[in-house]
């Protein structure tokens, strides 16, 4: 047998995932630009038809809209949880740890379930508002965006708070304490000091939130009572109840060239290598 | 190609074909294709077709499922020995084209509705009715299409929850639209069908008009200007068991629903809980289906179709599931106290209007973005 | 001690209300799925176990429970083979072509699931995996594989360059460098990879959506299909069952580590 290269043997150990990657997963979703372009007629008629649509820019700037409050909303809560574990070390921080992972390994179905058991017009939060007393008549927190924004942040959440824990524990304490020394009240030394530390894991954190909620599907479905349409359902429901294909396909077009532009203008103030390639 | 091909070599095919045959790769068209290529047809033979005579029907699941499975395939295997099952899992557009197009179809007949009927049928994805064996004077006039034909009808209908509402429960669309004097929510159907309409009967529009209004371009605007102006009031129901759910759940008070679900409804919710009126309904037909390459044949599951018209046993249907007779022969067999909850009895008839396909072929693609987009903007 | 100061104050109980988000949420299914109604509610006379023995009578929901347990191994081990490979073989060449390839093998994280699960469906339809076990094995692989291939890169970040070249210059041939020296170092990677994966596949729901239609059904279809057909309290038993699993699995992960 004749030697191969080193390089080349190293080559053939990343072929297999790489060949059938490109094979099975690129080219499909290579084919959806395809169906855009050639179903039901050749051309740009899809593209046309989307754009002139008033409902589905309204999909879109729904769906922008959900995906930035919930990355708010995320990065905010997860913040202070991210803080307190690196900083306050206690005997309970490594529970705190694992009941912050814990929600991770739970699929978002389960979740969105519980979500429905809570929230409903007779679930458990408005039944015991209730029975304490405090409301006559049930509150809506489902079937709305406030249902669906709730629950997405809940399922989002440990995407933001992971980065910035790898973040904060990277981060020495040498600086708050000499900036505590020279006199610096705490929240002084945390907001000159210790917080500009921490952007780019709070930046990571919010692409990842970011991006994963523009292209959510299940928990909109569940808890949106078919009034929070984003653009993963829209199109879902244009493919199931219509057999649109071809319109289907242009409009995952569209959400693709969006979500690559978003990582595109994230590019300038993150390091998306160490947020998604070398992630921990 | 099989004088070269060695016993062994053909037996080791056969028993593949076989395997694939049961897992369902290869339909039974294919199957008996390979073996009569393989010269050993006349052995597998009787087994073959005894197994081709199971008729698979899908509808949409819950009581609707065993309903069916009692009162229409059970029946049939009585009087043929052909096995019928039902299955429960939903035959939207979606899956039955991703079936087709699979190649490994393995439904036989499916509970479909109009506007699938007609998608399903442009783009190739079923099979004509053959008009020799199904008898088409036996369904409503209108409901025998080239690819589809009736097999039952239910109506769009206002329902409601009288305990929630205090008693004081809207009589018409009108009144649905009135907040002011029945608040609560509202619950109607993520699509413009048999909801349009009630939306421009709301606006003071005569029953026999709601189509002439709606074929204007400003009879459409209108009506989705009423759901824009109703929205903070509604929640969306995707399917029937969302429509039901919705109602058990007391999500909703009001809602425009089917008929076949309000049949269920009124079992299942509180003495007093649960009201349908008829009054600006809109009546439609379900739609049997074969999709092509169907396992069963076409021949099999035309003879069962015709078998489901029977009045008799339609008549059944509806008490059990509410389901309306497709067949006009049943109306004069329907005991007096499910009339008022058959949709297709001449009082109830008398105030509705029949879904008009015609309308929906034309319009329903551009009403649909407008009804998306007035409901979530 | 230093008395403790209102910043402190409000990161640690704001920490803990966080946390309590996250976790009590999950927990609601538990009282749920011991109700002695027929419907999702709170139990009203006593509790019941109907809905467990209603699970484990049921051959549609043991059969979904069981196709995705079967279908996540074969994923995990497939996927644990395939990626394990790939981060070790760009580990060793780290250049910029290396690094393309391994952006070409993440981008399933970012590619929104209901886009790439109709260019699955349109290619599955081609290739006739439509509804078939194989057809699910392969998609859930692909969606697997970024995760097994960056924590195995992970793993691989602090292992020192010169060992393998030691070896390789010991006349060790690269299997025999890979075996001897990588993957040891590699194997929790592969192991956190492998769990990953396995959840990868038994947690997805639209892939299956769009490439199964009645002969392959996973849990979270039945999940599903049960949310949106009648919502009954089955599911809230199967949540619990899934919920205290993952609890047990948690403690003792953390017990170990401590």
């Amino acid at each position: 047998m004749p030697r191969l290269g080193e390089k080349t043997q190293y080559w053939l150990l990343v072929l297999p995932a790489l060949a059938i990657m490109i094979a099975f997963y690129i080219v499909p979703v290579l084919g959806i630009w395809q169906i855009s372009v050639t179903e039901p007629a050749s051309g740009f008629g899809n593209f046309a038809k989307a754009a002139q649509s008033n409902a589905v820019k309204t999909s879109f700037v729904l769906t922008f809209r959900v995906a930035a409050v919930t990355t708010v909303g995320c990065v905010l809560l997860g913040y202070i949880v991210a803080y307190a574990i690196s900083n306050y070390a206690g005997r309970l921080t490594p529970l705190m740890l694992a009941l912050v992972i814990l929600p991770f390994w739970v699929s978002v179905l389960i979740r969105s379930f519980s979500w429905i058991v809570l929230l409903g017009r007779s679930g458990l939060v408005n039944d015991s508002l209730r029975g304490a007393g405090l409301i006559d008549s049930p509150l809506r927190l489902m079937h709305n965006e406030f249902g669906v924004l709730v629950a997405m942040i809940h399922v989002m959440l440990p995407f933001a708070i992971l980065p910035m824990l790898t973040n904060m524990r990277g981060i020495p304490d040498a600086y708050v304490k000499a900036a505590r020394g020279l006199g610096a009240s705490e929240w002084t030394a945390f907001r000159q000091v210790y917080f500009p530390q921490t952007l780019p894991g709070v930046m990571s954190g919010a692409l990842l939130v970011f991006v994963l909620s523009l292209g959510f599907y299940v928990t909109p479905a569940l808890l949106g009572g078919g009034r929070v349409l984003m653009i993963s359902e829209y199109i879902t429901y244009q493919i199931q109840e219509f057999l649109a294909w071809g319109l289907g396909s242009a409009l995952s077009v569209i959400l693709l060239i969006a979500t690559a532009l978003v990582l595109l203008i994230a590019a300038r103030f993150v390091n998306l290598r160490n947020a998604l390639l070398e992630r921990k | 190609m099989t004088e070269t091909t060695d016993f062994e070599a053909k037996r080791d095919i056969a028993e593949i074909a076989v395997e694939r045959y049961k897992q369902g790769r290869l339909t039974r068209r294919g199957f008996i294709a390979a073996m009569g290529a393989l010269g050993i047809l006349p052995a597998l033979n009787s087994k073959v077709s005894a197994q081709a005579k199971e008729i698979v029907v899908v509808n949409w699941g819950g009581t609707a499922k065993d309903v069916l499975q009692e009162v229409m395939c059970d029946t049939y295997t009585a009087e043929t020995g052909i096995p019928v099952v039902v299955d429960g899992s939903g035959p939207s557009a979606g899956k039955i084209r991703a079936m087709v197009e699979s190649g490994a179809v393995v439904w036989d007949l499916c509970d479909s509705g109009a506007g699938s009927a007609i998608i399903l049928e442009q783009q190739g994805m079923s099979q004509p009715i053959d008009y020799s064996i199904v008898d088409k004077s036996k369904v409503l006039e209108g409901t025998a299409y080239t690819n589809g034909v009736g097999n039952y009808v239910y109506s769009y209908v206002l329902a409601t929850n009288p305990k929630m509402l205090g008693g004081n429960v809207p009589q018409s669309w009108e009144d649905v639209w009135n907040v002011k004097d029945f608040p609560g929510m509202r619950t109607f159907r993520k699509s413009v069908r048999g909801q349009l309409e009630s939306a421009t009967m709301a606006q003071g529009v005569a029953p026999e008009d709601v189509y002439e209004v709606l074929g204007t371009e400003d009879g459409i605007a209108a009506a989705i200007a009423k759901f824009r102006e109703l929205r903070d009031n509604i929640i969306v129901w995707g399917s029937g068991s969302d429509s039901q759910n919705l109602f058990l759940q007391e999500e909703v008070a009001i809602g425009n629903i089917w008929s076949t679900r309000a049949h269920l409804l009124k079992d299942q919710m509180d003495e007093g809980a649960f009201q349908v009126s008829f009054n600006g309904g809109v009546i439609a037909p379900g739609i049997w289906v074969v999709p092509k390459d169907n396992p069963a044949g076409s021949e099999e599951v035309m003879k069962f179709i015709a078998h489901a018209q029977d009045p008799a046993l339609q008549v059944k249907w509806l008490e059990m599931i509410g389901s309306g007779p497709i067949n006009p022969e049943a109306a004069a067999l329907v005991p007096a106290e499910l009339a008022p909850w058959n949709p297709s009895s001449p009082e109830n008839l008398a105030t509705q209007i029949l879904y008009n396909d015609e309308w929906y072929a034309k319009n329903q693609v551009s009403a649909e973005e407008m009804y998306i987009d007035a409901l979530i903007n | 001690m230093m008395p403790v100061s209102p910043f402190r104050i409000f990161f640690q109980t704001g920490a803990w209300m966080v946390t309590a988000f996250l976790v009590l949420p999950l927990l609601v299914v538990i009282p749920v799925s011991l109700t002695d109604t027929s419907y999702i509610g709170l139990p009203k006379e006593h509790l019941s176990l109907q809905h467990y023995a209603n699970y484990f009578a049921s051959p549609d929901w043991l059969k979904a429970t069981w196709t995705s347990i079967w279908i996540g191994t074969i994923v995990a081990t497939c996927a644990t083979v395939l990626g394990t490979s790939f981060a070790i073989g760009c580990w060793f060449l780290s250049d910029r072509a290396s690094a393309i390839a391994r952006w070409v093998l993440i981008t399933p994280i970012l590619v929104p699931p209901v886009v790439q699960s109709l260019g699955f469906y349109r290619f599955w339809v081609k290739l006739g995996l439509i509804d078939t076990s194989t057809g699910v094995i392969l998609a859930h692989t692909l969606l697997a594989l970024p995760y097994v291939s960056i924590s195995v890169f992970a793993a691989l970040a602090n292992l020192d360059r010169n060992i393998p070249r030691a070896a390789r210059s010991l006349g060790a041939s690269v299997r025999q460098t890979v075996m001897a020296v990588i993957v040891p170092a590699a194997r929790p990677g592969m192991l956190t990879g492998f769990v990953f994966a396995f959840i990868v596949s038994f947690d997805e729901i639209v892939g299956v959506l769009f490439i199964t239609v009645r002969r392959v059904t996973t849990l979270p279809k039945q999940i599903w299909e049960g949310i949106q057909d009648n919502i009954d309290p089955t599911i809230a038993s199967v949540a619990t069952l899934l919920v205290i699993l993952t609890l047990i699995v948690t403690a003792i992960g953390a017990l170990r580590r401590s």
